[in-house]
């Protein structure tokens, strides 16, 4: 294997380590695993994001509207329980139903009606930004809150609920791993497994390689597509009731910064073992390799608009490792 | 058109009805042309208006001039700074006697405000600076709110302390909040900044929570948090209780809304005080400050409406669980004795 070879496989995970290690010596309390758990858990709702639009781009599309749904999805987890007073399960059925729809219209719209994935789902998004608003009139939903109509909401997160974003399992060390990162784990496994090793997931792959060649070859390509967005919308609306969980409430939120550090991971994610290409590993790599920088300049003192520039550093980087690096090796 | 002006004196009939049927209520004889407030028209044009915030500012604009009597014309321009100034035009053209502007622009309203005083029309503007001696500024009083939450928190933790300060620059009411933090900082020399954080990537309270849950791993010593926005101090709540420090920390903040209730009096909250101003009242002194204005009184060049400190405590005590129960069990936020000749009816009364 040549020098460039190893730069481009190996040279983001260097990177990554080279980062933990300046972090465990220059800022207190980085190097303990409450500070390790507490990075996945920073990363927990980006990155299942991150997952969901990985499938959409291993189909050759984009989900733009990820962030409106995950937010829409969390409106719907309080208004569940705050107005209409059901339980956690009724919520989180919410939740996944209003994912898969907006998934499936996504799709349609996509493949049927033939809108070009961006606009698709970009209109999707304006949508659900103004949706979530319309129940309450513009309000944030909160134990107690006044409705439109002067009543007041009786309703309360229930508890089995919030412990989806507040419990901890205990790992070694007691009271150590939140649920949002068990969620994050096994999804990103699921699927990485699906993806690489399942019969429908390589097909999915073959669609956004080269779409005709797949549909000639016999492939439902248009099907394919349709549950790339159904994947996207429900790990979407996964991401919202995390959100919901951690924060207790409904928030009126338009989730564009969701939107955008999720597909600047699963972007960093193609440079990840010089895939080149969208991978679920690479993405939770990417995921992980945000928060850890993000996490780590915050230990540091560093003022917040420093790291939206360092995040715009690293997804250059990365885009260079993908783009330059591993088609000049190619070559 | 016939049909539209008898609609329109059928209304102006009907709201004075009301305001005769409220006669009682003036403590005494309201000047011209109080005398008969169904002839008054007035407008509130406002520039933002979506949030609990707004949404609350505007019950207070109707609460104040359903108690005068008054005819109040809502012409909302959802951001659109070119449409509010031409609203302010088209209320001068409805004629009315009066016009409230909230929020906007300096560089799209300087104009428009000009234009409406030199149709002789009152004006008072609210959170927007338009440069016109003419036009009195109401404003909520964001150095006060800082020092109302700071000196409580001196009270509960002594004179030094480390503390942790959650401020993004550049945004108006943050930079002045920023003001007095800095000076608190310099009276006394015993706080300790350990750290500054803070950014509005939404949802901010998330995102806030992140970046706080770093702060306090890399910093266990500090024991006061300073985050002088209601969601900051949210996103700091998240953070404390995942760190599990909530014994440890106090947080300070300004604003308040139902869940910022809610998260202040959940068993062991580390959120120990908020300073906060009531909306509906800003709305209301908004209202005030035109009457007298257009009553031939003077209302003052700033008329400041100030906060309320909001314990944990206070909370817990009154068993205060929403804005309303607020209203009604601390009257210190219910109502500001500002802008209240003896003629002016209060609102608030029952």
């Amino acid at each position: 294997m040549s020098m460039r070879e190893l730069a481009v496989r190996y040279g983001f995970l260097v990177l990554l380590v080279a980062l933990v290690a300046y972090f465990a010596i220059a800022a207190d309390g980085f190097a303990s695993p409450q500070s390790a758990v507490f990075i996945f858990q920073s990363v927990a709702i980006t990155g299942v994001l991150a997952l969901g639009v990985t499938a959409t781009l291993v189909v050759g599309g984009f989900d733009l509207s990820i962030g409106s749904v995950a937010t829409t999805a969390m409106m719907a987890a309080a208004y569940v329980m705050v107005i209409l007073e059901q339980n956690a399960f009724v919520a989180v059925i919410a939740c996944l139903l209003i994912g898969i729809i907006v998934g499936l219209i996504n799709g349609f719209l996509i493949v049927y009606m033939r809108v070009p994935d961006l606009l698709a789902t970009l209109g999707m998004m304006f949508l659900l930004v103004g949706l979530q608003r319309i129940p309450t009139e513009g309000r944030s939903i909160a134990t107690g809150m006044t409705m439109p109509d002067g009543s007041v909401a009786e309703g309360t997160f229930s508890a089995a609920f919030l412990a989806l974003g507040r419990h901890r399992f205990d790992f070694f060390i007691q009271n150590l791993i939140p649920v949002s990162v068990v969620v994050l784990l096994v999804l990103a496994v699921a699927i990485w497994f699906f993806l690489e090793y399942t019969r429908f997931g390589r097909m999915m792959y073959a669609v956004g390689s080269n779409e005709r060649a797949a549909q000639l070859a016999g492939a439902p390509v248009k099907a394919y597509k349709i549950w790339a967005y159904v994947i996207s919308g429900i790990f979407a609306s996964i991401g919202g009731i995390l959100l919901a969980a951690r924060l207790g409430r409904g928030d009126i939120a338009s989730g564009n910064n969701l939107l955008l550090d999720s597909v600047a991971a699963a972007l960093i994610g193609f440079a990840v073992l010089g895939a080149a290409k969208p991978n679920a590993f690479g993405t939770a790599v990417g995921a992980l390799f945000v928060g850890i920088l993000l996490q780590g300049l915050t230990m540091m003192n560093a003022p917040y608009y420093t790291q939206d520039f360092v995040k715009g550093i690293v997804l250059v980087v990365a885009l260079v490792f993908t783009f330059a690096l591993s088609n000049a090796g190619r070559r | 058109m016939i049909n539209r002006r008898t609609l329109g004196k059928l209304v102006l009939g009907l709201i004075g009805a009301t305001a005769l049927m409220q006669a009682p209520a003036f403590a005494q004889t309201a000047p011209a042309p109080f005398d008969n407030p169904g002839n008054v028209k007035i407008a509130l044009v406002r520039y933002l208006s979506t949030g609990d915030f707004f949404q609350a500012y505007l019950s207070g604009v109707e609460s104040q001039a359903k108690a005068l009597g008054v005819d109040l014309r809502v012409l909302d321009s959802r951001q659109d700074a070119a449409l509010q100034a031409d609203m302010v035009d088209q209320a001068i053209a409805l004629g009315v006697n009066g016009i409230i502007i909230q929020h906007g622009l300096t560089e799209s309203m300087k104009e428009a405000a000009q234009r409406a005083v030199d149709a002789g029309i009152k004006v008072v503007a609210f959170d927007v600076n338009v440069e016109n001696d003419k036009i009195p500024q109401v404003e909520q009083s964001d150095r006060d709110l800082a020092r109302l939450a700071l000196e409580q928190a001196i009270k509960d933790n002594g004179e030094s302390w480390k503390a942790g300060y959650v401020y993004v620059a550049g945004i108006a009411p943050l930079d002045r909040r920023n003001e007095t933090w800095v000076e608190f900082k310099k009276k006394y020399p015993g706080i300790e900044e350990k750290a500054m954080f803070g950014t509005l990537d939404n949802p901010i309270a998330n995102s806030v929570a992140n970046q706080a849950r770093s702060v306090v791993t890399a910093n266990p010593d500090i024991t006061v948090m300073f985050a002088p926005y209601d969601e900051f101090a949210k996103g700091v709540k998240i953070a404390v209780d995942e760190a599990g420090l909530s014994s440890s920390v106090k947080i300070y903040s300004a604003d308040i809304s139902t869940s910022d209730i809610a998260a202040m009096r959940e068993p062991g909250s580390a959120w120990a005080a908020t300073a906060a101003t009531n909306p509906a009242v800003v709305g209301q002194v908004s209202v005030r400050a035109l009457a007298q204005l257009i009553a031939g009184e003077d209302p003052g060049k700033q008329v400041i409406v100030p906060p309320t400190l909001i314990t944990q405590k206070d909370l817990n005590d009154n068993d205060i669980k929403n804005m309303e129960d607020l209203s009604a069990k601390l009257p210190q936020f219910a109502h500001a004795d500002v802008a209240m000749p003896a003629w002016m009816p209060n609102p608030n009364k029952k």
